[in-house]
């Protein structure tokens, strides 16, 4: 019955399908506007491991065992949340084209904007899965606890959005969100357990792993892929409780101050 | 005589702009001016005006630069809120301002296929109209290049091609008749006697009073953002003129 619904939906509108061709465009742009193409895509994240792995394992002597591929995952879902926030804050700004000249629901954008990152995320998780079982030589390999992964991006996604949709609607109102932030980012950066272990994050700075909504995620993502253990899952209802409250505050942010975005940007 | 069906209804809309005269649009700025806000200044772009078209009217709108035209179809056709009143709008709308947006980073084809989908095509619809939007552009040769690498005659000629070709139930037209060049213009203002808008809502806004009485069969007169006068197109017109001198 509910099927049937959304089936019909599905079929008379052309939402789904216009999302999906926005989201294509936009990777499209990203990536193959450069020289280097979509191996821009895979090669980032490698080179941001090698970066700090030579930092803290090399030179900091951290203890973390399979140290590049903890830091694997934990970048990957690092970048997509930046990508998403930090290059989402001036969509309305870019975007404008699309929402000037006819009716069309600003959320869209946003969910096809997102999507386009998701792909990349995709591509950069098919990399780590690759990276993990054959190169790693401490891996654990694969495991049924894995398939989490799909509730942590969901989780990822819906905060991601939220996020996005706060800070451009923030941005139509007062244009230095950008650089603030910019700081937020940084901060939420190092005090996330990117590339500390999760034991000497847990003890500098006890229960803050509930207090950042991205640290949450990033811990389960090592839990599910790595050390073979359910998530923790106090936390993770912890992590979707804000991404799902994030969310209301943006969609919230949209109706109140997006349907001034075509006069005032 | 059959009964009519509204299309758009709105009453008592009004659009006012405030725009502030030393731009605080930086929190510094905000936070240091808590208490000594920026001179605002306050444009009634739009003053109280309410408005009904039936379905498959077409209405003009006459007025001098500034009379509030381009707003009152903004707000008409969902772009701007509309700071007072109500509206209805019943199928889609679309905006053409020479013609549709489109991104300069996009090749013709995205942007054909892009815009289609925005107006609620599928993209099994825009492939059927794929190759009439490119002959009516006269683009044929220059599909899969960005369009900021056109000339400004091309990408008018292609918003304009996307719009017609696709169209929506309601469609506000702004000055659409300042495209091209003169055989195009000759080919745009065909497009009037074609079957392109029958049945369709329109809401046309032209300087060219030709255009108007020929196709508008209620129009508009606008000043200082008030509507003075809607109903007959000829006493519209004799409005304008007087206006004019």
């Amino acid at each position: 019955m509910l099927l049937k619904i959304v089936k019909d939906w599905v079929g008379r509108s052309n939402k789904v399908e216009r999302i999906w061709l926005l989201a294509k465009i936009e990777f499209k742009l990203r990536y193959y506007e450069n020289k280097l193409g979509l191996l821009w895509a895979l090669l980032k994240p490698v080179l941001d491991i090698c970066i700090y792995y030579v930092v803290f394992k090399i030179i900091m002597k951290s203890d973390v065992p399979a140290f590049a591929s903890y830091l694997f995952i934990g970048l990957i879902l690092w970048n997509f949340f930046v990508e998403s926030t930090t290059g989402s804050i001036q969509i309305l700004n870019t975007k404008k084209y699309l929402y000037e000249y006819s009716n069309m629901n600003k959320l869209e954008i946003y969910i096809s904007q997102l999507m386009s990152n998701s792909i990349g995320l995709f591509f950069n998780f098919v990399m780590f899965l690759i990276f993990y079982n054959f190169f790693e030589a401490s891996s654990n390999g694969l495991s049924r606890y894995n398939v989490w992964i799909v509730i942590l991006y969901l989780n990822l996604y819906i905060l991601s959005l939220g996020m996005a949709l706060i800070l451009s609607n923030i941005y139509i109102i007062a244009k230095d969100i950008t650089q603030i932030w910019q700081v937020i980012t940084s901060f939420l950066f190092f005090l996330s357990p990117i590339f500390y272990s999760v034991r000497v994050f847990k003890e500098a700075l006890p229960t803050f792993e509930y207090g950042n909504p991205i640290a949450g995620i990033i811990i389960n993502a090592r839990r599910i892929m790595m050390e073979h253990k359910a998530p923790d899952y106090e936390l993770l209802g912890w992590d979707i409780m804000y991404a799902v409250f994030i969310l209301l505050v943006g969609l919230i942010a949209l109706n109140k101050l997006g349907s001034k975005a075509a006069e005032k940007l | 005589m059959a009964e009519k069906i509204i299309a758009l209804a709105a009453k008592n809309i009004s659009k006012t702009f405030t725009i502030s005269e030393d731009s605080h649009n930086t929190v510094k700025h905000r936070l240091f001016n808590l208490f000594n806000p920026p001179r605002k200044k306050r444009i009634e772009a739009l003053k109280m005006t309410s408005i009904e078209i039936n379905q498959g009217e077409c209405v003009g709108l006459l007025g001098r630069n500034g009379c509030g035209k381009s707003t009152l179809v903004k707000v008409l056709a969902g772009v701007y809120p509309a700071d007072t009143g109500y509206m209805k709008i019943s199928g889609t709308t679309m905006l053409m301002n020479l013609g549709v947006g489109m991104s300069h980073e996009l090749t013709a084809r995205e942007n054909i296929y892009v815009s289609g989908s925005v107006l609620g095509l599928k993209i099994k619809q825009v492939d059927a109209i794929f190759d009439e939007i490119i002959d009516f552009a006269e683009v044929r040769e220059f599909v899969d290049t960005k369009i900021k690498f056109f000339s400004s005659g091309m990408v008018a000629r292609l918003s304009f091609s996307i719009a017609v070709k696709a169209g929506a139930d309601i469609m506000f037209l702004d000055e659409i008749f300042a495209v091209g060049d003169m055989k195009f213009q000759e080919k745009a203002v065909k497009v009037f006697e074609s079957s392109w808008i029958a049945g369709k809502t329109v809401v046309l806004v032209s300087h060219s009073m030709d255009v108007i009485s020929r196709y508008c069969s209620r129009t508009g007169f606008m000043k200082n953002g008030e509507m003075k006068f809607f109903g007959d197109t000829q006493t519209a017109i004799k409005m304008y003129l007087e206006d004019n001198h």
